[in-house]
């Protein structure tokens, strides 16, 4: 029987280096090794735990001992006297990230009103008309850059108007949304991390005095603002700080995030034309699809963080209080014991217990602004350009290697052969 | 008698239909949510029981 008196397995970037160019382009024979030989380690060089086969990271997910509050990281900078706590401090401190689990409960039902179908449904309508946009600055293209044309363009600009930023104000927002991420990633340096922290003030700025003018109407307004604004539990409602974070949730869930989404949506798709052809017969499974690319494509390079709030015995290891783990997700959805052929795409897979969008408590808040994204980009994707191919077989991919957090492609060519078709016809 | 009405977990957004059940999951259809084992979980999310609200549509 494993014990935490088990010694200590170890590893160092010999065997997993999330920055390197090979693993970037080519990451499945690392996370093979790490999920076979590697389920847990410590990572002498990241100085974190490296948790990697789906059983581990599906249980480190669900145990709420595993926060993701990175204050309960040993190497933390100590909490700031309240007298120079900025906007950001504040909206972290009661975001979702931060508070036990009962607030985080609290948190979640208060604003499940503003995820709601009819709020949602505004949100559908203004995505689409944002989509269709896109496309039509493509027009008939012979052939056009997937991460220029759409990826950079749809996601923060998406939750700019998920959240009513008038699209004037939305390159502020996508500055915004980018330092918000990088304020909480614990694989920048901590001056990094300040400085990205003080480039968020002003968009904080901007959400507290429209939250203020909101207040002010007699009514707060129906979409999703006005709804978290409004919301209320047996008497209990949302601060401003709290609404704040909840912006700051919705950012660091799905504007960065989901520029993988289109990326690699498309090159999964029309690097397997079977089932690029499959999806467009059967438009059923397009959620399916969704789901199942992103599982195959596994854009992330660096894994979740959590911190362990008490000193735990997980799978032999003894886990210390304060230590950071890296959740390795990307190598879970890929992990043989879980996924047969996982390097296989196939959209018709039954995909029960997926772990794409996390589980437990921190579920993703964005996943349904993921799917209305990927499937509306995908849908008026295959309407233009129904034959559709990489450019020179491969999209001439290429990778931004320093991207802090993803194995980000920023650049994808699409051969749209929409001429050759019409004359062909 | 346990309500045939709907609970949606608020992690996620999952609507647990008593009518439906979850076949698939081995929950017939016509089990009242409160029937559910303790110790079952939201299949989207994996969230605890006690993470489902009712929901009214």
């Amino acid at each position: 029987m494993n014990t935490a008196h088990n010694p200590r397995v170890e590893i160092d970037a010999s065997i997993f280096n999330p920055y390197s160019k090979d693993f970037i382009r080519n990451p499945d024979p690392t996370w093979q090794i790490l999920i076979r030989d590697y389920p847990i380690a410590w990572h002498r060089d990241l100085q974190m735990w490296i948790v990697s086969s789906h059983e581990l990271c599906d249980r480190i997910l669900k145990d709420a001992r595993f926060s993701p509050n990175f204050r309960v990281w040993e190497l933390a900078p100590p909490p700031k006297p309240e007298d120079q706590k900025t906007d950001f401090d504040r909206a972290f401190e009661k975001g979702f990230f931060a508070v036990g689990p009962q607030a985080h409960l609290r948190l979640r039902k208060l604003t499940m009103p503003a995820f709601s179908k009819p709020v949602m449904s505004q949100i559908d309508a203004k995505i689409r008309d944002l989509i269709i946009g896109c496309f039509d600055a493509i027009g008939d293209a012979e052939e056009f850059d997937v991460y220029q044309a759409l990826a950079v363009k749809i996601p923060a600009r998406s939750i700019a108007r998920m959240v009513g930023v008038p699209t004037d104000l939305e390159d502020f927002f996508h500055e915004f949304a980018v330092n918000v991420i990088k304020s909480t990633r614990i694989n920048l340096s901590a001056k990094e991390r300040e400085a990205s922290m003080h480039k968020t003030l002003p968009g904080f700025k901007y959400f507290r005095d429209e939250i203020a003018r909101r207040r002010a109407l007699s009514h707060p307004g129906d979409d999703f603002l006005g709804s978290l604004i409004a919301a209320s539990d047996a008497g209990s409602q949302l601060d401003d700080d709290e609404i704040l974070s909840v912006v700051f949730a919705l950012i660091t869930a799905g504007s960065d995030t989901a520029t993988d989404l289109h990326t690699y949506l498309l090159y999964a798709l029309l690097s397997h034309p079977d089932q690029f052809e499959l999806l467009k017969q059967r438009p059923e499974l397009m959620e399916n699809a969704i789901i199942e690319c992103l599982r195959w494509g596994s854009f992330g390079k660096v894994p979740f963080f959590r911190f362990a709030t008490e000193d735990i015995e997980f799978a032999g290891q003894l886990i210390k209080k304060g230590q950071a783990i890296g959740v390795n997700i990307q190598a879970a959805w890929h992990d043989p014991a879980k996924w047969e052929d996982p390097l296989k795409l196939d959209i018709t897979r039954r995909l029960d217990g997926n772990i794409v969008f996390g589980a437990g408590a921190h579920f993703c808040i964005g996943t349904y602004l993921v799917r209305v994204q990927g499937s509306l980009m995908l849908q008026e994707f295959m309407r233009r350009y129904p034959n559709a191919t990489l450019a020179d077989g491969d999209g001439r991919i290429d990778y931004e290697w320093t991207h802090h957090n993803a194995r980000r492609i920023n650049r994808l060519i699409v051969k749209t052969n929409r001429v050759a078709a019409r004359k062909a016809a | 008698m346990h309500s045939m009405k709907k609970w949606i977990c608020v992690i996620c957004g999952f609507i647990y239909d008593p009518a439906v059940g979850l076949p698939d999951h081995g929950i017939a259809p016509g089990t009242a949510f409160e029937d559910l084992p303790a110790d079952w979980i939201c299949p989207e999310c994996g969230s605890p029981k006690d993470s489902f609200e009712p929901y009214t549509e």
